[in-house]
């Protein structure tokens, strides 16, 4: 038969291209696959460990970092299970994540990062450039639902908050919520930058980002009088900031890559690049 | 009604049906429309001499001495504009305090629109993020670069009862009358020897790892991933799919409870929601059966084929269908058991309706993201080796669209990336789908012919 | 075989006794592994459910029913929680109902134009725009509506949506004030004189423009403040339902007997009365079975609203308004699912299972509904032999 007779060379080339493309790929990776780290968490922490991740693959070559943004509790779970190294957390691990971890044989340690202030944003035409917390509050609890209320245009004010599975969502409830809850008909985005091209886009915007993420395209509300910046994060006058995490299990042996890279944020190359891509050094050695 | 009525509503009603069908290729042309050409503006494009830089120094790809002589070409018409800066830096030591504030303030803005543009000043020290150690790549990027250098963006808020309005102020009234006015002008008429684009084909795009979260570099670790969790899916779903079909159309008996009883699972698998495959993938496969810790290519590859087993048994099953009577009965005439009828004459004659089902499958399956979610994808990672693929998860390119497009930290910057992923993935998709076409048109043909 | 065959014969004929004992064996053996396979992938999807209905019991058994299915309050992380799905489910239901507004007319008629209409030729040339459409991934649609479609919205909202209504509706004015002067006309003088019903055509157009003038203004005046919205998401998902629907109801059309058609046409009627009184209605449940389809695969769609429908838990007001931002249980699943607390069994972790439990109970409802009507009547109920 025809057909079969074409289908030979076409069933061939398939099976050339499927071994030949894995071993194109097994010639990239060289001998040195086992020295990898695996990262899983948070995408506020994301960057920082995006950039990590370049930086100490460029210093330290063969080695392989995989970075898993799927949000701070699945790190904390990939955490418990040992499948990553690092659970990279805009919160704290919560108790009963400790407790889990604790009776699988884990033990979480700690590690501050970075700093991170979440910066209230609105559209550069936006006159409005302070806030009080609590008409932060009231804005997202749908007290105060037209710019006019607060001394600028009349215009209903779109809320954008962030999906309830962020950290950042979770430290704003936390920090400027209070008791109460963000009002239903809040928009709610998937990340940091998302939130960041929403109000890019929307004249009557509003929405709180992480600190990194306030570019020149929107503008930073000072929040009870004091503007979001490193300093005023570091010196704790800025009332909506949080330490950011990495978690690993123990503390990890001296002189492995895991450690080198879990401690890469205490070095001078470590604060130069948390603060490059706008996050708050914990230490500041100048 | 009268006739010339009836006519014209026979009419209408044509002219509807055509005009539904051309919505329709509408709608495919304006979503393909800028998928393919912004998607080929991801690797073709006029690159600028610090694209060929960053190859070099890299990737360690290109004529190293001849990017050396172009920089230093570049560098001529760059210098120009460093002694400008430096010039009007010095000027500024002999004004006042309030005037040095207020000018300096304004020369670290444009200083730094400048490095967006150029990279690195000669004696700044070197910045650690590879985003920040060149200028602009590409010449379309420049343009808007070059217009943030030259204008500086002003809101007028004069009007208290609606937002403020853009205005483009020229950074070059705030530097009317210093040394540093003829910097825009020159930048204006010499940005092409400054970074001196030329068409190029990166290729590149397609076989290299990224740098710097996708800011330079290609996306090959994604098609890897996706080639990976396609063909894991197709190795685990083909056997059961056709194996499966051979049973429910040469063995069992269409008035069995039981038969009726697959039937009616098979095709209710068909229509369960793929997001609801994910959940099943983390619950069943990595929660109850750890084959993997975590996510890992084979848990996703599972997923996947779990997902697209109703698409491989219907299609097995309407090719062995479509074998003539004849076939079977003369093997079996010929003295030939069933079994060996089947996998002697059926099979072979069914094969290329089975090959256009699995074809079509994995385009499914190189298309799905939600299964792969929770299973198997990460947003940040390098190529994934053979043995590795048992445990460790990989990029696919689903996936990292979504989390380049609405994740990502830099979301504009990157937006020819995004096009060229999804173009390379619908670009897959759609190769798939044609090769199914083709085998399909042979086989017509064939059926036509006999 | 009978008893009077001769030895030589049987022995060339037919095979020994035990060795047909060994065939029958491991025929029966093989039957029943052929058997054991299929069955498993059949079991796949009782294990499916096993596992979705497994992780969402606790969340009833902490909750109760009464909140999640009537309330709609949804704040899983918020103080005090709160898991009122009512939203979330009406978002689903309303992204899902403007597809199908949006793909069932335009979907049922070029299935009619492709069956009955088109000449061979120019149906094949279509055949692959519908395939293209059905292969595309759905991320591919996500980005567009993310990326492309709705800046567009944002910034041309109300151009969009005016130039929109004139599209539509300009044609359908020309054919409703068409057949509504006819209709009239008769009814006014019984004999339906031209002149009647060039005037009648005249002011119903008239009055139409009027009409369509206005609503197209206010339409045009919209403003719309996210074009991450259900209008978006709707229309995406139209689009995307479009290839099942054109494709099922084809079906549903072509096997409508040719008797039915010839007896219409030669009754007198014209294509369009054949296929209006006649062929539809024949076909009707194979193209109920089209929209069913369709609707699993809008209701089931994942990426395109996590990406594009703005992912707001609540019910618009008013409640038909569809430049609202909404959410989905896909989406809302897909989102929460990173979060959730595996590990300490939180309501939030299962509730989100609880979700998906839905998801499967509807899809499982309608395919069991197309697959009757499929399987059942056939397509078409003058089905062909």
């Amino acid at each position: 038969m025809k057909i079969q007779r074409l289908m030979m060379p076409l069933l061939l080339v398939v099976l050339v291209v499927a071994l030949a493309l894995p071993t194109v790929a097994l010639g990239q990776k060289g001998a040195n696959a086992n020295r990898a780290i695996s990262i899983d968490g948070s995408t506020t922490v994301g960057p920082i460990a995006k950039a990590f991740k370049d930086y100490y693959e460029r210093s330290h070559p063969g080695v392989n970092i995989t970075v898993s943004e799927s949000g701070s509790g699945n790190g904390a779970k990939s955490l418990r299970n040992g499948v990553c190294d690092i659970a990279i957390m805009s919160r704290c691990m919560k108790a009963g994540e400790f407790k889990a971890a604790g009776e699988a044989g884990f033990q979480p340690v700690a590690h501050v990062v970075a700093l991170d202030a979440i910066a209230v944003i609105v559209h550069p035409a936006n006159p409005i450039s302070e806030l009080s917390m609590t008409q932060l509050k009231d804005i997202y609890s749908g007290k105060i639902t037209n710019w006019r209320q607060l001394g600028g245009p009349n215009m209903d004010i779109v809320v954008i908050g962030r999906e309830t599975n962020s950290g950042t969502f979770a430290s704003f409830q936390e920090l400027v919520m209070g008791g109460g809850n963000v009002k239903s008909d809040s928009e709610s985005v998937g990340s940091n930058g998302a939130a960041r091209q929403r109000v890019q886009s929307t004249k009557a915007a509003i929405a709180y980002v992480g600190l990194g993420f306030v570019d020149r395209k929107v503008k930073a509300l000072s929040i009870n009088g004091v503007e979001a910046s490193p300093e005023t994060v570091q010196s704790g006058d800025y009332p909506i900031a949080r330490p950011l995490y990495m978690f690993t299990n123990g503390f990890p042996k001296l002189g492995t890559d895991l450690h080198r890279f879990a401690t890469l944020h205490l070095t001078e190359k470590g604060q130069e690049i948390v603060e490059s891509i706008g996050f708050v050094p914990v230490t500041r050695y100048k | 009604m009268n006739l010339a009525s009836r006519r014209m509503m026979d009419r209408s009603f044509t002219v509807l049906g055509i005009l539904s069908i051309l919505v329709m290729a509408g709608a495919l042309l304006c979503l393909l429309g800028p998928i393919v050409i912004r998607g080929v503006n991801a690797f073709v494009f006029r690159a600028t001499v610090e694209h060929r830089q960053m190859l070099a120094e890299k990737y360690g790809v290109g004529d190293r001495e001849a990017v050396k002589r172009e920089l230093a070409q570049a560098e001529q018409h760059r210098t120009k504009i460093y002694r400008m800066i430096s010039a009007y830096e010095a000027s500024l030591e002999d004004e006042s305090y309030a005037m040095r504030r207020e000018m300096g303030g304004e020369l670290d803005e444009l200083k730094d629109r400048l490095r967006d543009l150029l990279g690195p000043f000669p004696g700044d020290p070197d910045p650690i993020l590879m985003r920040e150690q060149y200028g602009e790549t590409r010449w379309d990027r420049a343009l808007v670069v070059k217009d943030e250098v030259i204008f500086r963006e002003e809101y007028d808020y004069s009007d208290p009862s609606a937002m403020g309005v853009l205005v483009h102020v020229p950074r070059a009234d705030t530097f009317e009358g210093t040394s540093l006015a003829p910097l825009f002008p020159y930048l204006e008429n010499h940005l092409s020897d400054i970074l001196r684009p030329r068409w190029t084909f990166y290729w590149r795009f397609f076989t290299t790892e990224s740098y710097d979260a996708h800011f330079f570099g290609g996306i090959w670790p994604e098609i890897l991933g996706t080639f990976y969790l396609t063909v894991g899916a197709i190795l685990f779903a083909v056997p059961f799919g056709v194996i499966s079909a051979i049973y429910l159309v040469e063995y069992a008996n269409p008035k069995n409870p039981l038969v009726a009883l697959i039937r009616t699972c098979i095709s209710t698998l068909a229509g369960v929601p793929s997001i609801v495959f994910g959940l099943f993938g983390l619950a069943f496969f990595i929660n109850e059966l750890h084959v993997s810790e975590s996510k890992s290519v084979l848990a996703g590859s599972l997923t996947l084929a779990v997902l697209i087993l109703p698409l491989v048994i219907r299609a097995a099953e309407e090719a062995i269908r479509a074998v003539p009577k004849t076939y079977k009965e003369a093997a079996l005439s010929l003295g030939a058991g069933r079994w060996r009828t089947i996998c002697t004459v059926i099979l072979p004659a069914a094969m290329p309706g089975v090959l256009t089902g699995i074809v079509i499958s994995m385009g499914r399956a190189a298309g799905e993201t939600a299964p792969i979610i929770f299973t198997a994808a990460v947003s940040a990672g390098g190529v994934v080796a053979l043995g590795e693929t048992l445990s460790q998860p990989t990029p696919a390119l689903p996936w990292n669209i979504y989390n380049i497009c609405s994740e990502h930290e830099a979301v504009n910057e990157i937006r020819h990336v995004q096009y060229g992923m999804v173009f390379t993935l619908v670009f897959l998709v759609l190769l798939l789908n044609s090769t199914a076409i083709w085998l399909r048109a042979r086989i017509a043909k064939r059926l036509r012919g006999a | 075989m009978s008893t009077e065959v001769t030895p030589f014969k049987r022995r060339s004929l037919t095979i020994s006794r035990s060795a047909s004992t060994r065939m029958r064996i491991s025929g029966l053996f093989g039957h029943g592994l052929l058997l054991l396979i299929t069955s498993s992938s059949a079991l796949l999807i009782i294990f499916i459910f096993y596992y979705i209905i497994r992780e969402a019991l606790p969340f009833f058994k902490i909750r109760g029913f009464v909140e999640f299915f009537t309330q709609n309050a949804w704040h899983p992380v918020g103080n005090p929680e709160e898991f009122g799905a009512l939203a979330i489910f009406f978002g689903s239901g309303m992204v899902t109902l403007g597809s199908i507004i949006f793909a069932v007319p335009i979907g049922v008629v070029a299935a009619a134009c492709l069956s009955d209409i088109l000449p061979f030729s120019l149906r094949q040339l279509t055949k692959p725009i519908i395939e293209i459409l059905a292969a595309i991934p759905s991320v591919a649609f996500g980005f567009f509506a993310l990326v492309v479609l709705a800046p567009l919205m944002q910034n041309h909202g109300g151009l969009i949506l005016g130039g929109s209504v004139w599209v539509v509706g300009l044609p359908l004015l020309f054919l409703a004030s068409w057949i509504g002067a006819e209709f009239l006309a008769t009814r006014i003088d019984g004999k339906n004189l031209p002149t009647t019903r060039w005037t009648l055509r005249l002011v119903l157009s008239v009055g139409g423009l009027l009409a369509l003038w206005y609503v197209a203004g206010i339409f045009g005046q919209m403003r719309v403040t996210s074009g991450t919205n259900a209008l978006n998401v709707s229309l995406v998902l139209g689009i995307m339902a479009l290839p099942t629907i054109v494709s099922v109801s084809e079906d549903a059309l072509q096997s409508v007997r040719r008797e039915l058609r010839e007896g219409a046409y030669a009754l007198g009627a014209t294509r369009a009365e054949t296929m209006m009184w006649v062929v539809f209605p024949a076909a009707r449940s194979g193209i109920t079975a089209a929209i069913i389809l369709g609707v699993m695969r809008a209701i089931g769609e994942t990426m395109v609203v996590w990406m594009a429908a703005g992912g707001a838990e609540q019910i618009p007001t008013p409640w038909y308004n569809f430049l609202e931002p909404v959410s989905t249980l896909t989406a809302t699943i897909a989102g929460e699912m990173g979060e959730a607390d595996h590990v300490t069994g939180s309501a939030r972790y299962h509730v989100l299972f609880c979700m998906a439990l839905v998801l499967l109970t509807i899809s499982f409802v309608f395919n069991f509904i197309s697959d009757r009507i499929i399987g059942k009547g056939g397509l078409a109920k003058g089905k062909s032999a």
